[in-house]
């Protein structure tokens, strides 16, 4: 066969099926494109819209490459093989310029297509917009943490200007502005249903920003390997309906926690917890609805019972009682390793005063500061976490505190 | 048309070679390279053992099958870190030394001492790499970003950095020495432009590695520096910079696949042509493209980056790594033409040639797809990315070396492989290749994230299809390890030429002699003239000349019956 030009009738019917194969090429990679909704997540940004535009021109062409290469392939497999007996060679054909010149040219055309396309989703996508929510997002092994400030501006005259949640609360077209930090090592942030992605790098500030167009709860993925629970550093992003639900749902108890803080030091630990203001979710498993926590880490125990774990294991490992057990494990993380877990995973939450130059010179995996206010809260909450509903670190509320104080006192000594 | 006009009766069996002659310091190239191949398969076998591991613990969404996740993390690294460093570039490099200096009919490469000294090399990194297992492997994947891998990384981290310095220095010094041979010892009549197109591929991929893999060695110095020495190369808090390294790293990476998968594109050229009988079509072009990739692979690196760089130098980026992919279009129809109106037989070596077309192309169109940064931003780091590049360095480079196994093992050996088996082997590996890393994309797109041992329920199903592809494939290998082993003892004797190809390797006896070739080799003025009465003269001459004295009577009523050394199965 002869790669060559001529003008004979057998070349015509050659370009005939050249046409009929190019036709079918190119509407085969239509009907291929067709299928990206299918197998993309549901579009909850209007980043997202445009990305999967972009995809589906992509698939497009890609998918009329296939057909045309496989579909070459598969013609020669059968039109060329071998016939049995024939030990002849094929015809000595060395090129065809022309050819060369269409296969090179065709796809730098397309390529230059590409560019030009996916630079323009790119600048848009890219573009500050008007009124951003400004979020702050921390990254750290194994949780995201997000800080908020009140846009009704309530807290101007208090200590606590903004608060913090594992969620990322949002609602459907504002545009959101996040600002990311890292405290140990490099994170990604990666929302699939909205097509965005950045890394948190350690040593800077990185910035992504999109607008939710679509009501719902979505996965947050890390997606930058960070250890070993990499695979376990997921939150959700909430977006509301609108501004108002948005208020109503989240920003507005959160601000009135604040004003009015609980006296109770067992629901000011719980919102400490629930509150993400420490890395704790990313690690353990705790479930208690009436106070907004459901962790499910993978690299720590369990503090479901950590009450009465804490009384049963403070004597055989020196602590004088349940709450200096359970203060002791936060101040000083390696000293005891419940079996089935490892050692060097959990920061070391010390005090302010001994917080050392280098952060990664800690007892634990770093060095994270627990003022002994914010330890207290937490030891208080924490002993009320058992199966019969008793507090592990006694009844009375007056004698519980002191014990409790005393317990987070003794830690500075040790 | 010619045909063969000779009676091939049985030629006798080289004697089988003595494994002592491989296990000891030689400076033969022919050893070398047989030692090469030998080691990089082993290390083939331990980097599929890891891959299988890691297949098992993604069935369930739960992390539950290694001890945890540290262990998880440490065999995706190892797994990359091997197939790499220890399967992928010292195949190749064995193909290279044993093929390169044949088919430029020389008796050697140019530094034989330093061929040698290259080889065993690999001996103690492979030894490091393995110790890491004992202080707590390298955990932090094979790109071993700081600060995970300054601050939170075990020991098995600065024993995997001083294995990549001695490999890299392997690589290094075996591209010196195909450059310099190929520059300097072709025969005469043998331009650049009259080379086989492996040697072309050889030293386009010799020339990146000269130059890609200091940027490697620079790299893991600084990690070892901080690791070891309390630099702070890349530890923010004291002036450093975590995307020094990435910038350095992928500066060697990137252009590090080019050499992953230039000797096989070289393997293809080979394979095709001689397989279908016919020229390989746009030879220039090819060689040149070659070139190309290798110059332009070295503008791409930060697409690697496209979700840490600085947003402002993405687009570059975008732009040279598109440009990439008209070369490599240029290879793909250059092949298609190739065996477009041929006479194609399905040998083993076919069939992984076609498999490589096949699916390198697949992951060329995912290739541009992640070129375009929009659409990277959602593909980054999952596994889509993974499902992209096992297409282009299995369905690529693995095929493209098992091509090379079934083409030159007769050289090699002497002996053919089995066909019936080749086939079986083929199509297994092709099915459970698809059923592997066809989902991967899917899986990718939809959410989940590489380099997880814990991932959303909603995925378990496709993984567990996924794993299973991966079993099948895993056991794959052992077919064509058996096929090797088998035919070493009991399969048919080649004769110098039984695929009646015109380059030098096959004008001399299999195995060659010691020193290659008796006198001056003479090429032919063509490396693909086929299709030419002068061409099938010159294969029939040399082996008459090179069969003839080794010839037996065929046994039995066998007698007077023509007697070819290459009749495939099922053909």
């Amino acid at each position: 066969m002869n790669l060559g030009k001529s003008k004979s009738g057998a070349a015509g019917l050659i370009n005939v099926w050249t046409i009929v194969a190019g036709v079918v090429i190119i509407i085969g990679g239509f009907l291929i494109g067709l299928v990206t909704p299918g197998i993309l997540p549901v579009q909850a940004s209007s980043e997202a819209a445009q990305v999967d535009e972009l995809f589906r021109w992509l698939l497009t062409i890609g998918g009329a490459i296939f057909l045309l290469v496989e579909g070459l392939l598969l013609y020669s497999v059968i039109r060329f093989r071998r016939k049995p007996g024939d030990d002849s060679d094929g015809p000595p054909i060395h090129g065809n310029v022309t050819l060369e010149l269409i296969w090179t040219g065709i796809p730098a055309i397309i390529v230059l297509f590409l560019v030009i396309y996916s630079y323009s989703v790119w600048v848009d996508i890219r573009a500050p917009k008007s009124d951003e929510m400004v979020v702050r997002a921390v990254g750290q092994r194994y949780n995201w943490a997000f800080t908020y400030t009140d846009p009704l501006n309530r807290l101007t005259n208090v200590e606590q200007q903004t608060f913090t949640d594992s969620v990322l609360h949002t609602y459907v077209g504002r545009p959101v502005l996040l600002e990311m930090e890292t405290r140990d090592v490099n994170h990604a942030f990666w929302v699939p249903t909205m097509r965005i992605k950045q890394d948190l790098l350690a040593g800077r500030t990185t910035t992504i920003r999109f607008t939710p167009t679509r009501e719902g709860r979505y996965r947050i993925v890390c997606t930058e390997l960070c250890g070993g629970g990499h695979g376990a550093m997921y939150s959700f992003i909430e977006v509301h309906p609108d501004e108002t639900s948005y208020l109503a749902a989240f920003i507005d108890p959160r601000v009135d926690l604040i004003l009015n803080p609980p006296a109770d030091p067992v629901l000011q630990g719980a919102a400490l917890l629930a509150q993400n203001i420490y890395p704790c979710s990313g690690c353990h498993v705790l479930a208690d609805e009436d106070n907004g926590i459901a962790w499910s880490g993978l690299t720590g125990p369990s503090l479901q019972a950590i009450g009465e774990t804490a009384q049963r294991r403070a004597g055989p490992s020196g602590q004088a009682n349940a709450a200096e057990y359970i203060a002791h494990s936060i101040r000083h993380p390696n000293d005891y390793i419940v079996p089935g877990f490892a050692a060097g995973l959990m920061p070391q939450f010390g005090p302010f005063a001994q917080q050392p130059a280098d952060w990664s010179a800690s007892e634990g995996a770093y060095y994270y500061p627990m003022s002994d206010d914010d330890l207290v809260r937490i030891v208080s909450y924490l002993c009320t976490r058992t199966s019969t509903g008793e507090n592990a670190c006694g009844e009375d509320p007056v004698e519980r505190d002191a014990l409790i104080q005393e317990a987070v006192a003794v830690q500075r000594e040790q | 048309m010619a045909s063969i006009s000779l009676p091939m009766g049985q030629t006798k069996a080289a004697p089988r070679p003595k494994l002592s002659e491989y296990l000891r310091w030689s400076v033969d190239h022919k050893i070398i390279g047989v030692q090469y191949i030998a080691l990089a398969l082993f290390f083939f076998i331990v980097g599929g053992g890891l891959a299988m591991l890691i297949r098992a613990e993604l069935l369930t969404p739960a992390q539950d099958f290694m001890a945890d996740g540290e262990a998880y993390n440490s065999l995706f690294t190892m797994h990359a870190t091997i197939m790499i460093f220890m399967w992928i570039i010292p195949m190749f490099a064995g193909f290279g030394n044993y093929i390169v200096p044949l088919q430029l009919g020389a008796k050697d490469m140019a530094f034989p001492w330093l061929n040698a000294f290259a080889f065993w090399l690999l001996v103690p990194a492979g030894f490091l790499l393995l110790l890491g297992y004992f202080v707590g492997p390298a955990a932090t994947g094979w790109t071993a970003y700081p600060p995970l891998s300054v601050f939170f990384a075990t020991d098995g981290q600065t024993l995997w950095a001083i294995s990549v310095h001695l490999l890299g220095i392997s690589s290094i010094l075996g591209a010196i020495n195909f450059i310099v041979t190929i520059m300097n010892m072709r025969p005469k009549g043998m331009g650049l432009f009259q080379m086989p197109l492996f040697v072309w591929a050889v030293l386009a991929t010799s020339i990146i590695q000269v130059m890609a893999t200091p940027f490697l060695a620079g790299a893991v110095t600084l990690l070892i520096l901080d690791r070891v020495a309390g630099t702070a190369f890349f530890d923010p808090s004291r002036g450093g910079d975590v995307l020094l390294w990435q910038n350095i790293f992928w500066f060697y990476s990137h252009p590090a696949v080019y050499i992953m998968v230039l000797p096989g594109m070289g393997i293809l050229s080979e394979v095709l042509s001689v397989h279908s009988r016919k020229p390989v079509f746009g030879y220039r072009m090819i060689a040149l493209s070659s070139m190309a990739i290798a110059l332009v692979g070295f503008t791409v690196w930060a697409h690697h980056m496209f979700t840490s760089l600085q947003p402002e130098l993405r687009i570059p980026f975008m732009i040279t790594s598109m440009i990439i992919a008209v070369p490599t279009g240029i290879k793909i129809f250059g092949w298609i033409g190739t065996v477009w109106g041929g006479k194609i037989r399905f040998n083993g070596a076919m069939l992984f040639a076609l498999g490589f077309l096949s699916m390198f192309v697949i992951g060329g169109i995912t290739g541009v797809m992640l070129a375009a940064v929009p659409v990277d931003i959602h593909l980054h780091d999952t596994y889509f990315v993974v499902s992209h590049f096992h297409f282009v360095l299995f369905g690529g480079s693995v095929f493209a070396i098992y091509a090379g196994l079934y083409h030159w093992w007769p050289k090699i050996t002497g002996r053919l492989m089995d066909e019936r088996l080749a086939h079986i082997h083929f199509w297994i590996t092709y099915v459970s290749f698809l059923l592997t890393f066809f989902p991967m994309h899917l899986a990718g797109m939809q959410g989940m994230p590489r380099r997880v041992a814990e991932y959303a329920p909603e995925f378990q199903t496709m993984n567990i299809l996924i794993s299973i592809g991966g079993f099948v494939l895993g056991v794959s290998t052992f077919i064509i390890l058996y096929n090797m082993i088998w035919s070493i003892y009991r399969g048919r004797i080649s004769g110098s030429n039984p695929w009646r190809a015109l380059t030098l390797e096959w004008m001399t006896t299999s195995p060659p002699p010691a020193y290659n070739f008796r006198g001056e080799p003479i090429p032919y003025d063509d490396p693909y003239g086929y299709g030419t009465e002068a061409s099938a003269v010159y294969i029939d001459t040399m082996a008459a000349k090179l069969d003839a004295p080794f010839m037996v009577a065929p046994k039995g009523d066998s007698a007077g019956k023509l007697e070819t050394g290459n009749q495939p199965a099922g053909d």
